[in-house]
């Protein structure tokens, strides 16, 4: 393509008594690369990245290390001293994100920045969506491969244990999928309420209520039990197991990959739930 | 005539409220529409109904020959909006703002964008500022850069939202002569409480009240309406006799009389403009015991105009 030729979706017309390439189309891509820019130009182009590190690294991995330091050689790996820091990015994870994510939509309709954003030609799939990736990047970077890179350097320098990196990486992503869980359902909330105490106050619940639930579940089925995002990376109330990220982190056998697809699931009805309530919503 | 906005029954309720009623309004293509109401009146609704914010409950609107509905998103490729309280991303500063918005309308060259940011900053005097963080804005420059954001992308309509809101006199006096540089340009439809200014500017006028309009034409129909003609008349001396004289001619309709620093002061309403033109200087110059200091055609201020239908519960249109 010539240098000066129009890129897809655009048009090359004057303006006033400039030569400015238009971008035309309406469908539900309008407005995204913009915004996308704008989400993450908020996580990378200021100092959140670097103050979301610190913050989930003293909240994760301090504790982490700490443990690493107090426990005896001879009972660090196979789902040891790992097992502190997949419990805490299974507790802490949800919460942060949570927090996160609660002022992500409902914030910007409360202050108003929602209806200016949206008096510009983008779609409300947009919308949400440059929401939805800016802010999966932000926490997979920030508290996801971040806080994995330093486990990883904890266990390999204080414990004098190296794990197997596709394994380590493998329980990462199954960490991603457990947050990106409640990012997208803060998300749909945020897109639904138009205050934030139910925004933050449902994933919460949910995310501590599950105990209860494995209980309950666990009498109709103890397979259905083990499907709740619970058990991605914490062990479930047979303790006996490792979660799917324990396992996959210390070369051990997956009891069952539930919880995954469950999650995996789960999210992506959030997301559509999400966009049409947008689409619907008043601003 | 060529109609930028056509609406038809245009209507929203949230429940048993009707925040508008039926609004049939055509808006000329570049006309300074001024959209006026008291507070609650509707207004911000219909903007918010014609940027797509909000859906309506009945009837139909156009922009541009597109619906509003179907369309919003072509639509709001082509328009300005500056909302009544401008809020904005607090990290960014205001050169981030406008590019972040160009951003929406297109896709370079980079060397054009900026220098069209740049130019819209000079426009609303915030070159000095562009490049602080909008956090530490006062509510004026956040408006200045409101009126930026809402031009940058050369729209073919602008819909601002009491645009002099927060502008101390002479920012202002700046934005009235901005929008009176876009008219040749842009349509421009807004909203405001500044009735002088909407006086000095507008073209066409709507007045809403209740969610109802009430009013709707030509700025010059609008104050010429209702009274009829009247002029104001300045006399020092006895007047008792020219009172006589002129409350008795058939087209004085009424005097409005007060004694004012050793002067007299009326308003002499007139059914007949033609008889009254000929005839009112006469008849006052002709009178030996009083003296004309001043005499004029009664302007009507808009103010009036306003009060008079919001306060008077006038419906229908002009």
């Amino acid at each position: 393509m010539a240098a000066n030729e129009p890129l897809a979706g655009t048009v090359q017309r004057s303006v006033g008594n400039s030569s400015m390439i238009l971008k035309t189309g309406s469908d539900w891509r309008r407005g995204l690369d913009n915004m996308l820019r704008g989400e993450l130009k908020s996580w990378f182009g200021t100092r959140t990245w670097l103050t979301q590190i610190l913050i989930w690294t003293a909240s994760i991995n301090f504790i982490y290390l700490m443990t690493a330091l107090s426990m005896p050689p001879e009972e660090a790996p196979g789902g040891g001293v790992t097992m502190i820091f997949n419990i805490f990015m299974g507790i802490v994870g949800p919460i942060g994100v949570s927090i996160i994510m609660q002022g992500a939509v409902v914030g910007e309709k409360n202050s108003g920045t929602a209806a200016w954003v949206m008096s510009k030609p983008v779609s409300r799939e947009a919308f949400i969506l440059s929401k939805l990736i800016a802010n999966t990047l932000g926490v997979a970077v920030t508290m996801v491969l971040a806080q994995g890179a330093i486990a990883y350097l904890i266990t390999g320098l204080v414990v004098k244990v190296w794990l197997p990196v596709p394994g380590f990486l493998a329980a990462l992503g199954v960490h991603m999928i457990h947050i990106f869980f409640y990012l997208s359902m803060t998300l749909m909330l945020g897109a639904i309420f138009n205050h934030g105490a139910p925004v933050i106050g449902i994933p919460l619940a949910f995310h501590f209520g599950q105990q209860f639930l494995m209980s309950l579940l666990a009498q109709i089925s103890p397979t259905l039990a083990k499907a709740v995002p619970w058990t991605l990376a914490i062990p479930g109330n047979d303790s006996a197991d490792l979660a799917v990220a324990g396992a996959l982190m210390n070369g051990a056998p997956v009891q069952t990959y539930l919880p995954v697809y469950v999650a995996l699931i789960a999210s992506l009805a959030f997301i559509i739930i999400g966009i049409r309530a947008f689409q619907r919503q008043e601003l | 005539m060529e109609w930028v906005i056509d609406t038809h029954g245009l209507s929203k309720s949230y429940k048993q409220v009707d925040a508008l009623k039926k609004l049939d309004l055509r808006v000329p293509k570049n006309s300074i529409f001024g959209f006026l109401g008291p507070n609650g009146a509707g207004k911000t609704t219909t903007i918010k109904l014609l940027l797509g914010l909000i859906p309506p409950s009945a009837g139909s609107a156009s922009i541009f020959g597109l619906d509003i509905e179907k369309d919003s998103v072509g639509i709001r490729s082509r328009i300005g909006y500056l909302p009544q309280e401008p809020r904005f991303y607090d990290h960014m500063s205001a050169r981030q703002i406008l590019e972040y918005t160009a951003g929406f309308f297109f896709d370079g060259p980079k060397a054009e964008v900026d220098r069209r940011v740049s130019e819209t900053l000079d426009l609303v005097g915030l070159e000095e500022k562009a490049d602080r963080p909008i956090k530490g804005f006062s509510g004026g420059e956040l408006q200045r850069l409101g009126i930026a954001q809402a031009q940058v992308n050369y729209p073919d309509l602008l819909i601002l939202d009491e645009p002099a809101a927060s502008l101390d006199p002479m920012g202002r006096r700046d934005v009235l002569e901005v929008m009176e540089r876009l008219r040749k340009y842009t349509t421009i439809f807004y909203c405001t409480h500044i009735l002088d200014d909407v006086q000095r500017v507008s073209d066409t006028v709507a007045i809403l009240n209740k969610g109802e309009l009430v009013a709707y034409g030509p700025i010059e129909e609008l104050l010429a309406g209702g009274e009829g003609v009247a002029y104001e008349v300045t006399m020092k001396g006895a007047v008792e006799n020219i009172y006589q004289s002129v409350t008795a001619q058939p087209w004085v309709t009424g005097i409005q009389s007060k004694a004012h620093n050793g002067t007299t002061q009326w308003i002499v309403s007139v059914s007949d403009a033609a008889a009254a033109e000929n005839g009112l200087f006469r008849l006052l110059a002709a009178d030996e015991n009083a003296i004309v200091v001043h005499y004029h055609i009664k302007e009507h201020e808009l103010e009036e105009v306003f009060l008079r239908i919001v306060e008077g519960g006038q419906h229908g249109r002009q």
